[in-house]
């Protein structure tokens, strides 16, 4: 079972090693190689380093077309948005997972099929009416 | 027609200078500050500071009403979320957008942006075009992977020279469309004779097309 990750951060260099342990080969997508070395830590994970104008060369690169799972977690949601409908439409992977922050757009990729993750205002805004006790 | 763009940089500007010349309305994006300061002073209120991809400036830019949708920003991310937000939550009915990355054409359209410009793509054929000798024209980005419409210059010591269609071997996937002779374009017919700068438009494979152009232009 392959995996790709899209972006490396914090959050990356958490999973990634969640999901050697799952069984994935996992193959992690950034254009900074610090943080591209980061995740890179283990045998099982393979770092590929992008760069802007060859992005579909990379994914093919990462395998794209055999992953069974994309993760679309960079910092930039816009990136995310793109690559993760890149892995969905153009090479068919059967699980894309987006990390969108801004509700709206949330909301609008929830609605095309994305399967979205991220911040939630709404969780936010409950968690602090719970935290001063505001009814 | 009113038509919203989101980028002011050289495509968006001309664009809507353009656009408003022909007696249109227009609404442009823009979300550098200063580059918008400009634009104020030359074209007035049709000027909007802000984020493309923020549903609150598209809706204070009047997308709701927009009859044309244009992507014209620097990155190929903004300009695809801005036309999915202008097409999905504004139903704009006619999206178009450019494109820098080659390769992201194929998901605008199946995501389905109406008019894709290659940007790249375009700039790219017109310098191959503007190299002296000009060997092999890329004629445009076909819908099939790896298929290629290409337009070759047959040079005057080339082996083809006086030869007829069908005394020339052509690679298995590469079919010769048409030949455009000093009197006009011809459709190809075995008949048909080869002379010094005609030039053979062929439809053909990418692994292909460099042996096509070397039996249409080698010695």
């Amino acid at each position: 079972m392959d995996a790709i990750i899209y972006g490396c951060g914090r959050l990356a260099s958490m999973l990634a090693p969640q999901l050697v342990q799952s069984g994935y080969t996992v193959t992690a997508l950034d254009s900074d190689m610090s943080r591209l070395d980061s995740v890179v830590e283990e045998p099982q994970i393979k770092g590929v380093l992008i760069a802007d104008p060859m992005m579909h060369d990379y994914l093919q690169e990462a395998h794209i077309n055999s992953t069974e799972l994309f993760l679309a977690i960079s910092d930039d949601e816009l990136q995310n948005a793109l690559v993760a409908q890149v892995a969905k439409h153009i090479y068919n992977v059967p699980q894309v997972v987006c990390r969108l922050d801004s509700p709206q757009l949330q909301q609008l990729y929830s609605g095309l099929g994305l399967e979205v993750v991220g911040f939630s205002i709404l969780n936010l805004f409950n968690d602090i009416q719970q935290a001063i006790r505001l009814d | 027609m009113y038509i919203v763009i989101v980028g002011c940089s050289s495509v968006g500007y001309h664009l809507t200078k353009v656009l408003l010349t022909a007696g249109h309305e227009v609404t442009v994006v823009e979300k550098n500050q200063t580059r918008c300061q400009l634009l104020w002073d030359e074209l007035g209120s049709v000027v909007i500071e802000g984020d493309g991809t923020d549903e609150r400036i598209l809706k204070s830019a009047g997308t709701a009403r927009a009859d044309v949708f244009v992507g014209a920003a620097d990155l190929d991310e903004t300009n695809l979320v801005a036309c999915q937000i202008a097409k999905h939550v504004f139903q704009v009915p006619h999206t178009m957008s450019i494109i820098k990355d080659t390769k992201n054409e194929p998901l605008f359209e199946v995501l389905g942006i109406d008019v894709v410009v290659n940007a790249t793509h375009l700039m790219v054929t017109a310098l191959e075009e503007g190299v002296p000798g000009r060997p092999l024209l890329h004629l445009m980005n076909p819908r099939v992977p790896d298929l290629e419409l290409v337009s070759v210059s047959i040079p005057a010591d080339s082996g083809v020279v006086g030869k007829r269609l069908d005394e020339v071997e052509l690679p298995p996937h590469s079919f010769i469309s048409l030949v455009v002779k000093k009197d006009g374009a011809n459709l190809p017919s075995n008949e048909l004779v080869l002379e010094s700068e005609d030039e053979v438009v062929a439809v053909t494979m990418t692994g292909e097309e460099h042996t096509l152009y070397e039996i249409l232009t080698g010695v």
